[in-house]
């Protein structure tokens, strides 16, 4: 009897305090709140159309549909890109969305590519509007990823624009606009008059600024709808919410130096150290990727959120579909012993002369997540006889490690030029974080030349398997996992799954991606 | 003491990751309960604890040093030496010590290394003041005048004369900066600035427990704390002790 009052008590307080009026409250994440909202500054450049929109956008499918756009077409030497927009779009401010404003974004864009390092237009040499619902963009060389970029840069009305207006309250063509804006506080999103599709049932979002326990708490509370969590939470249980884990195309890989350690001269012209005696060796790079557990270190760091990946994520429509089996231990020890590691002196790591068996991985950036994944991949390798010694770092210390030593990465984006980025070997010691183990293939150097410069997609897909099917073969990396996203729902809200893209990299945001269809339930 | 050497020759194994024991409450196995990745956290306080002490003696023991010299030398070597060293006491108590402290081991590439350089690079100057205004007390007492007119050179007045006298409140000072250098140590640490996260120390452990606060994982954060608390006031009250045993002047306060 008693039970039954407090419990019809507990579920009443939860439903009173939330009215559909008040519209949701979510956090999503910082990373919202640290840069700036204007597309022509990199702002929601994996896609969240919710503000602005871009030509085209990347469905579930990693499939290219239109967004502004309604078609296109890309000529046969690949240069000449031809888009059709769509007709009586407005923007938030009532101003009517044509041909001059894709103009005018992608010229504003090329102008100031300085302050945009999400979309890349080097390669763009004009970009004209053909009628008032025709673009057509020409290049200076083939260049096949030209329609992520379309997918990736929002368009700013060509009147309205102000570099330092946008920052804050960017005007789109989206289902929503900025109606607040307090700086580390909350962005209050309410729904765009002008928008040309259907009205969102959410009238009001609002996206919070906290620190993640602080959202924990408050979410526990009954304050927020959506909370992103680390997968460490995702077992808690949160009343009148459920955890709810998003497919990602975001993968964790571990880059191993494919070189001996030697001096090289870096971009600026400095001796530095470089490569790796452990990693060097083919065997120690394939003994760990076919001999180490992956869901058990899966289950370990992230309470067994996430899924084991060999390679790039299946979701992905360029990236490698060769699975191979991992936890073969025998087969590794077997390789690493053919390659002359033995435990000679029986300490439980193996050795080659005086080599020990050991090298540093370093998690970069305070981030807990690539630590934990960092040091359960350690405890797995122990089995194999090969010590790793995992450090903590900042990116910008990074710098300078991560040509010598392992370093925790995370890739999740729908442009296959990530591979471009790991695998090309004129980008060795460029600065950045391109190449960073040294890898060099002149095949995968001519492949990743292909792909960029084919005039249509089947090519363009065929040569980036094939950079992958070689560069895989080498071991550069170590993939370990394809993590989900983890979140902690609201029971009245539907955030339409369907509808959901697999989230791009983004620590929390990507749940925004298709905000004018979630619904109360 | 006894956690100090305890820890310095502990085998790493005590406090190695055990994920099949992840987040166990203080039991009689784990008295501290163990940590996310399943960590004992009593081997790693104790572990931590000593990290910390040795920061704190290395520290401390500079920082003393230099308090020493430079107060005897600014109460002997005349007035011009004198304004130097009180003008650079002056600037570094005039920045807040917790700032000075991250900017220095921030400079120095954080790590054990920024962290103990910075604590003992900060610490000297109250013990300084101490140090040169009991040698100013003693250096104008008659037996070292008649020293100076036997012609005596300063430094061997300073030697004979003076260190012995002014070596009680030194090495009470020298223990009483010990708890401040092992607190200076967890805070930075604490805030990002310290040791690294692979490390075990305090201030590590009490940032990790942060996180899971939330999720009611009392004993990360509780039972490091209190080990912390205990170690400063244990040597507070070493150093008060101290200060009754070999400053007998103390006995009239």
């Amino acid at each position: 009897m008693l039970v039954t009052t407090f419990a019809g008590c507990g579920a009443k307080e939860s439903k009173v305090t939330k009215n559909s009026e008040d519209g949701i409250r979510a956090y999503v994440g910082g990373t919202i709140f640290e840069s700036s909202l204007d597309p022509v500054k990199g702002a929601m450049s994996y896609g969240y159309p919710f503000v602005n929109e871009a030509l085209l956008q990347v469905n579930k499918n990693s499939e290219y549909v239109g967004d502004l756009a309604t078609d296109w077409t890309v000529s046969e030497d690949a240069l000449t890109y031809t888009f059709q927009l769509k007709k009586d779009v407005k923007f938030s401010d009532g101003s009517d969305f044509t041909a001059e404003d894709v103009v005018f974004t992608y010229e504003t864009v090329k102008d100031n590519q300085a302050n945009n390092e999400n979309v890349d237009l080097t390669r763009l040499d004009k970009v004209t509007a053909v009628d008032e619902y025709t673009v057509e963009f020409q290049l200076k060389e083939a260049y096949s990823p030209f329609l992520d970029t379309t997918a990736m840069l929002q368009i700013v009305p060509s009147d309205a624009y102000d570099s330092k207006l946008f920052d804050t309250q960017p005007i789109g063509t989206g289902a929503y606009k900025v109606a607040q804006y307090d700086a580390n506080q909350q962005i209050i999103l309410e729904v765009n008059d002008q928008y040309y599709g259907d009205a969102p049932q959410v009238k009001k979002v609002t996206l919070v600024s906290m620190e993640p326990e602080a959202a924990f708490s408050a979410a526990k509370s009954g304050d927020l709808d959506i909370v992103m969590v680390g997968s460490n939470y995702s077992k808690e249980q949160v009343d009148g919410m459920t955890a709810t884990n998003f497919e990602t195309m975001d993968v964790r890989n571990i880059s191993l130096p494919v070189n001996p350690e030697s001096t090289a001269k870096d971009s600026e012209g400095n001796e530095v150290t470089v490569g790796n005696n452990v990693t060097s060796d083919k065997a120690v790079r394939e003994a760990l990727s076919i001999g180490i557990n992956r869901q058990e270190i899966i289950d370990n760091a992230f309470n067994g959120v996430g899924k084991p990946a060999v390679n790039f994520t299946d979701n992905l429509v360029w990236a490698s579909t060769e699975d191979y089996e991992d936890g073969r231990v025998d087969e590794a020890i077997r390789l690493l012993e053919d390659a002359g590691w033995k435990d000679t002196d029986e300490d439980g790591i193996r050795e080659k002369g005086s080599q020990k068996c050991t090298f540093d991985v370093y998690a970069p950036g305070g981030d807990e997540d690539r630590y934990n994944l960092a040091v359960a991949l350690a405890e797995n390798a122990k089995d194999l006889g090969i010590d790793i010694q995992v450090k903590t770092a900042t990116w910008d210390e990074v710098v300078t490690l991560q040509n010598t030593s392992g370093v925790v990465w995370g890739w999740g984006q729908y442009s296959p030029t990530v591979l471009y980025s790991l695998f090309y070997s004129k980008l060795y010691l460029t600065g950045g974080y391109d190449n960073v183990v040294g890898y060099k293939n002149d095949t995968v150097d001519q492949k990743i030349d292909e792909a960029l410069a084919a005039n249509n997609q089947e090519d363009a897909l065929a040569a980036w398997k094939e950079v992958q099917k070689i560069a895989d073969a080498d071991y550069p990396e170590l993939y370990l996992v394809n993590i989900e996203h983890c979140y902690f729902i609201s029971d009245r809200l539907d955030v339409s799954v369907e509808t959901q893209i697999p989230h791009p990299h983004g620590h929390g945001s990507p749940i925004v991606c298709n905000m004018k269809d979630w619904k109360y339930k | 003491m006894g956690a100090f050497l305890w820890g310095l020759f502990m085998n790493p194994e005590k406090y190695a990751v055990h994920y099949a024991d992840k987040f166990l409450a203080p039991s009689l196995e784990h008295p501290f309960g163990t940590d996310f990745v399943g960590r004992d956290m009593f081997y790693r306080c104790i572990k931590g604890l000593s990290n910390s002490i040795v920061v704190g003696i290395l520290a401390s023991a500079v920082s003393s040093v230099v308090a020493l010299v430079l107060g005897i030398a600014s109460a002997v070597c005349g007035k011009w030496v004198d304004m130097v060293v009180n003008w650079c006491v002056d600037l570094c108590m005039g920045l807040p010590h917790l700032v000075l402290l991250m900017l220095i081991s921030f400079m120095l590439g954080k790590g054990v290394k920024g962290v103990t350089i910075a604590v003992a690079l900060t610490h000297w100057p109250s013990l300084t003041r101490i140090v040169r205004a009991e040698v100013m007390q003693i250096r104008s007492s008659q037996y070292v005048q008649a020293a100076y007119k036997m012609g005596i050179s300063k430094w061997k007045v300073a030697v004979t004369h003076i260190v012995p006298h002014v070596l009680p409140s030194y090495l009470i000072g020298l223990v009483l900066l010990f708890p401040h250098a092992i607190m200076h140590e967890a805070s930075i640490t604490f805030l990002g600035f310290g040791l690294p996260a692979e490390m075990p120390a305090i201030g590590v452990i009490l940032s990790e427990a942060m996180k899971h606060l939330a999720t009611g994982k009392w004993w990360l954060a509780l039972f490091p704390g209190l080990l912390l608390l205990i170690a400063v006031v244990l040597f507070d009250v070493i150093g008060d002790n101290l200060k009754k045993l070999w400053n007998p002047g103390s006995g009239n306060e």
